[in-house]
Order: C-alpha cells, then structure tokens, then sequence
C-alpha cells in the first residue's frame, strides 16, 4: 500500500522538496525602496541645520530599521546614515565585508538636495535557521 | 577558567577592533594631505588591512567595514547607524581619526555566526 502511494506521488514529493531549501537571499531593490521613501519623508524639501541633523540621521535610520524589520525576513540589519552639508568638500565612503555571499547583502543609496548629501546604506546578514 | 576563555575568543572585543583600525589608519594614510585623486586607493586599503586583520583573529564572525574620508573644509558632517541584531553576541565600534587636512570614521560591525 505504502508503495503505491509513492510511486502515484512523486511529482509532488519532489515539489516539496525544492520549496523546503529555498533559501532567502536579499532584495537590494526592495531595500532601495525603503531608504528612498525614508528619507524623503524626513528631509525631502528642508536645508541643512547644525541644530536638526542630529534629530535627522537618528529618524532615518531607526524609521529604514523599522520598515525592513517588518518585512519579516530572516536577517540581521545595519542600516549607516551619512548626512554632509554642501560646501564644496570632498567626501569619500567605502565598505568591506567577509559575510557569505550567497545570502547576504548591502545596498547603499545616494541623495542630495540644494543644501546637503546624504548616503544611507544598508547591510543584511542572514540568519542560520 | 575555561568558560571564560572560550567566552572571550567568541565575543566581540571593541578595544582590540579599535586598535586594528587605528593601525590601519596610520599606516596608509598617515600625514598625507587631502588627495581627491588618491583618496579611492586609501579608502580600500584602509578597509581591506582591517577585515584582513579581522579575519585573521579567526572568531566565528561576519564583518562589515566601512569608511568615511572628509576633507577639512568648514562642512558639517553627521553620521549613524542602527541595528537589529543579537544583543548578546553581536557588537560594534567606530573610529574617528584625524590628520591636518582630512577627517575619517571607520565603523566595524561583527556579527556572529
């Protein structure tokens, strides 16, 4: 009897089989969506303030934070905000990172306006189920 | 005895991260003034010497190393960075480091595995 009903299921099995290890990988794209959203909300149209960059950087990431997290994915997130006034200096940012390739990644996003830059990047290191 | 060693080689330790990239930091760009064409050569050495080093004290971690250069110029520069992770293994530390001509922020995320 148990035989039978391998042999009538075997398409099935192996469907199950490939769902099970499918792994996770992360979405840059999606990530990219969120940041942008995020910080247009919180200095979309305003100049740079000594006073209210603090307030500024603290938002951005803790809002890009909260966004991602509700995705639900399993990852552990970074999430960096840079915001520099424009002045005419030159600002350079790198990054490196020993992580596995396969299922982490990072996407990092570059806005400005009239009166400041701002580079948010974002760093996703998944999580061994 | 035991546990507390082997809890010390699987932590995060900020103060020897922080020695590693202050190395790093004098070592490539030391006294150099700002130099738009060179800056790129730095920034990659600096944050390749420091994972390198980094995965070289062979604790069970994933890294993640990044690198700000600014030239002195009067601009107002902020940075921050929030994480959702594990508390408990999980940790990290940012250098800021200076010369005459130029500002730079290293930061190190180490996460467990």
């Amino acid at each position: 009897m148990i035989q039978g009903v391998a042999k009538s299921l075997p398409g099935s099995f192996l469907f199950i089989f490939q769902k099970l290890s499918f792994q996770v990988s992360f979405s840059p794209d999606e990530a990219s969506n969120v940041v942008k959203e995020c910080i247009e909300g919180i200095i979309g149209g305003v100049d740079y303030s000594q006073n209210k960059v603090n307030q500024w950087t603290a938002s951005i990431v803790e809002h890009t934070l909260t966004q991602l997290v509700k995705q639900g994915k399993p990852f552990k997130y970074i999430v960096n905000c840079a915001v520099m006034q424009k002045s005419g200096a030159g600002l350079h940012t790198a990054n490196s990172c020993y992580w596995d390739t396969t299922t982490d990644g990072s996407c990092t996003v570059r806005w400005e306006n009239r009166t400041m830059y701002c580079v948010v990047s974002v760093f996703a290191v998944a999580i061994a189920l | 005895m035991d546990d507390d060693q082997s809890a010390e080689e699987t932590a995060f330790v900020v103060d020897e991260v922080s020695s590693i990239v202050k190395e790093s930091l004098e070592a490539v760009i030391g006294r150099n003034p700002y130099e738009h064409k060179r800056v790129n050569q730095w920034m990659s050495s600096v944050v390749e010497q420091s994972l390198g080093q980094l995965s070289k004290l062979s604790k069970p971690f994933k890294y993640i190393v990044t690198c700000i250069i600014m030239q002195k110029n009067g601009a107002g520069l902020q940075s921050a960075s929030s994480c959702f992770w594990d508390n408990t293994t999980d940790g990290s530390c940012s250098v800021r480091w200076e010369n005459k001509h130029l500002y730079c922020i290293v930061s190190v995320f180490g996460l467990a595995i």
